[in-house]
């Protein structure tokens, strides 16, 4: 591996702070070896193929290691909507008792990743890691605390639970083990949520293996600060006729970035993922998704919406892998993007990899801007341009959310994502 | 709008020369339009007669390189599309755009709403809104279910039509131009849409119906009908020249227009 100086030194800068973790000497020194090697091989650049879109250069000058406790605003969750249910804090990637309820869903366990640094740490990695795991691995490395929770088989908990993780500058990184027992039904509402003018660097992990028949609703909502950095690695594992749904509104960071792996592991498991992407000014918004089927008679759906304006940037890398003898797949990969101003841009890659016969596979991508016809009729109805163009980009992401779940949520992104249009009082009125 | 008598002028056109994508489509058209009145716009394919229509409403990409048009006694080429629209002006689409996401009622609310803010009266709410549209959905025969949808989201060619005449009883104008807006009705639909057209016909107000064929004349009786081709008026007439044309088709106005 080439050395790549600009990117390693805010790694090599994090190796002071690994005396200040908890845990085992073996787990230690299990940390000492795995930033050597993440120093050695650098933070994942766009010559990586998977982060082709994505130049982390921005972590530089930034500061990785988590700072101290401090106090935060007593409005600090003001805000998110009224919790939908039992709520979890972490705040730095640390468990926030005062914060959160006591409470957890019927059915629901949990522990902490914290009891995990007391046992054996995982096996030591030998020789450069992978640049798309390198993320995880520095965020293993970090990691202090983080919510382990088991919904128990059978299990359907009425309201939704909600984990809200606060960034308040400096490195985060969450981290977060779901499981759901054979037939257990359960939404999860997630939040990364900046408090200003934090300059965070966030690195989260979450894992979620789905047990046969078991149903997941996952809405993460990303309302990062404006000057945060925030990479999102979520793995999904979809058990026999376990269905997974996703919905990702990313609105906020400098830099934010998606990376959303599904395992479809057992047969008649589905995958329903959408998402929309907000890159105004000067923010960036990437998204980069993976679908596996594994097994036969599995379907996967995915409809991403992305709208730049100003400067923004966005992209939307999606691979769907069909492995072999996964007949009877239906895999369905939709991405459209809005272009606002002329110095916006999204790129696409959509990737097929079909090694199987018999499967049903579509996809699309496009990139463009707002439709002069349906302009041109807005305008001769009397809108005024601001109202017309701001009412067709609102339109242009109704796709996606008006699939966000409970109500009271959808209308705080819709108020968040309106905020951000010229004309936003005008049109709120069309969604009344 | 209300000081507007029979006979006033409306529309003016003259000399207007309009260029699509570089190629000439109007070459120097001339039209008086008074208030009271109801003109027919007729014939041939590709004679000019739907960039009349956008020109008029104002598309951005129709290039006018000569001529003038005079709405309500004002520069109506230097009018935004949606300055036009509150002035009065409306245009009945060939082919309304489907735009998914846009709620139908809501649109026609806002638009209702920019013309009545322009004529300085006060905005209605969502409640005397539905009451307005509701009333004019029973007139168009239309089913409930559209306050629901997107703008003409789904649609069928009839139902995008008749929507097209919903939104005009709704808005009133005092220049209403409809293109087309027989094409694609079946009889039935064609007589709802006739009905709508014939409730807004009044002494301050104008509609010029833009069509190929006669038959829709049959139920809205037009006071003048102007045959356009190549690109200009060659023939004004009353409603029998409508029938003559059904008779005998549009070549012989041509011939008669290259003797000259």
């Amino acid at each position: 591996m080439s050395a790549r100086p600009e990117a390693t030194s805010a790694l090599a800068r994090l190796q002071p702070a690994l005396a200040r973790l908890p845990g085992t000497r073996a787990w230690q020194q299990w940390r000492a070896a795995t930033l050597a090697q993440l120093v050695a091989d650098g933070l994942p650049t766009p010559r990586d193929d998977s982060w082709k879109y994505t130049n982390l250069r921005l972590l530089e000058r930034r500061e990785l290691a988590t700072a101290a406790p401090r106090p935060l605003p007593s409005d600090v969750l003001q805000a998110l909507p009224a919790a939908q249910g039992p709520r979890l804090v972490y705040v730095d990637g640390r468990f926030h008792s005062a914060l959160s309820d006591s409470e957890l869903p019927a059915g629901m366990s949990r522990t902490s990743h914290a009891t995990l640094l007391d046992g054996p740490p995982p096996p030591e990695q030998s020789g450069p890691v992978d640049a798309d795991l390198r993320l995880r691995s520095l965020n293993l490395c970090m990691a202090v605390d983080g919510a382990r929770l088991l919904l128990a088989g059978g299990s359907a908990p009425a309201r939704p639970l909600e984990i809200v993780h606060l960034h308040t500058g400096g490195g985060a990184y969450p981290r977060t083990r779901l499981e759901l027992g054979a037939g257990a039904k359960l939404a999860l509402i997630e939040y990364q949520l900046g408090v200003d003018p934090a300059d965070a660097f966030v690195a989260a992990v979450t894992d979620i293996v789905l047990g046969p028949g078991a149903t997941l609703t996952h809405t993460t909502v990303q309302l990062a600060s404006d000057r945060a950095v925030l990479v999102d690695d979520t793995h999904v594992s979809v058990g026999r006729d376990a269905r997974y749904s996703h919905r990702l509104v990313a609105l906020g960071g400098q830099l934010a970035r998606f990376d959303l792996r599904v395992d479809l592991d057992g047969a008649g498991a589905e995958a329903d993922l959408r998402g929309l992407l907000f890159a105004d000014g000067t923010r960036e918004q990437h998204i980069r998704t993976l679908l596996d089927h594994r097994v036969p008679h599995c379907s996967s759906a995915q409809l991403y919406r992305g709208v730049a304006g100003g400067r923004g940037r966005g992209s939307y890398d999606g691979k769907v892998i069909v492995r072999a003898g996964a007949a009877k797949t239906s895999s369905r990969q939709s991405s459209r993007n809005l272009l606002l101003s002329k110095d916006a841009a999204i790129d696409t890659r959509p990737q097929l990899e079909i090694n199987a016969d018999d499967v049903k596979c579509a996809h699309g991508a496009t990139t463009g801007t707002l439709d002069e016809n349906m302009l041109f009729y807005l305008l001769t109805r009397g809108l005024d341009r601001q109202t017309a163009r701001a009412l067709l980009t609102y339109a242009f992401v109704g796709d996606v959310l008006k699939c966000i779940e409970p109500q009271a949520l959808r209308q705080m992104i819709e108020r968040r994502a309106l905020g951000r249009l010229p004309a936003a009082e005008t049109i709120r009125e069309f969604i009344a | 709008m209300s000081n507007i008598q029979k006979g006033n002028s409306i529309l003016e056109i003259s000399g207007l020369k309009v260029n699509v994508q570089g190629k000439a489509i109007l070459k120097g058209l001339d039209l008086t339009v008074r208030a009271g009145e109801v003109h027919a716009i007729m014939g041939p394919n590709g004679a000019g007669k739907s960039t009349l229509s956008q020109v008029l409403a104002g598309r951005p990409d129709y290039a006018v390189i000569a001529g003038h048009a005079t709405y309500l006694g004002e520069d109506l080429l230097a009018l935004a599309p949606e300055e036009r629209a509150r002035r009065g002006l409306f245009l009945g689409f060939q082919y309304p755009v489907e735009i998914p996401g846009v709620n139908n009622v809501y649109l026609l609310k806002a638009a209702l709403n920019a013309r009545r803010r322009h004529l300085g009266l006060q905005e209605v709410d969502a409640f005397e809104f539905l009451a307005i549209v509701k009333e004019k959905m029973v007139l168009m025969q239309m089913d409930e279910s559209f306050l629901k949808r997107g703008v003409n989201e789904g649609f069928s060619g009839g139902e995008k039509k008749r929507n097209e005449i919903l939104q005009m009883t709704v808005l009133e104008p005092t220049l209403a131009i409809l293109d087309e807006t027989d094409s694609g009705l079946d009889i039935d639909a064609l007589k709802v849409v006739a009905n709508g057209v014939n409730s807004l016909r009044a002494d301050n107000r104008a509609i010029v119906l833009v069509t190929h064929y006669q038959r829709l004349l049959d139920h809205i009786v037009p006071d003048h009908v102007h045959v356009l081709a190549g690109g200009r008026i060659l023939k004004s007439g009353d409603r029998g020249l409508a029938l003559e044309l059904e008779r005998r088709g549009y070549d012989w106005v041509l011939e008669e227009a290259n003797a000259e």
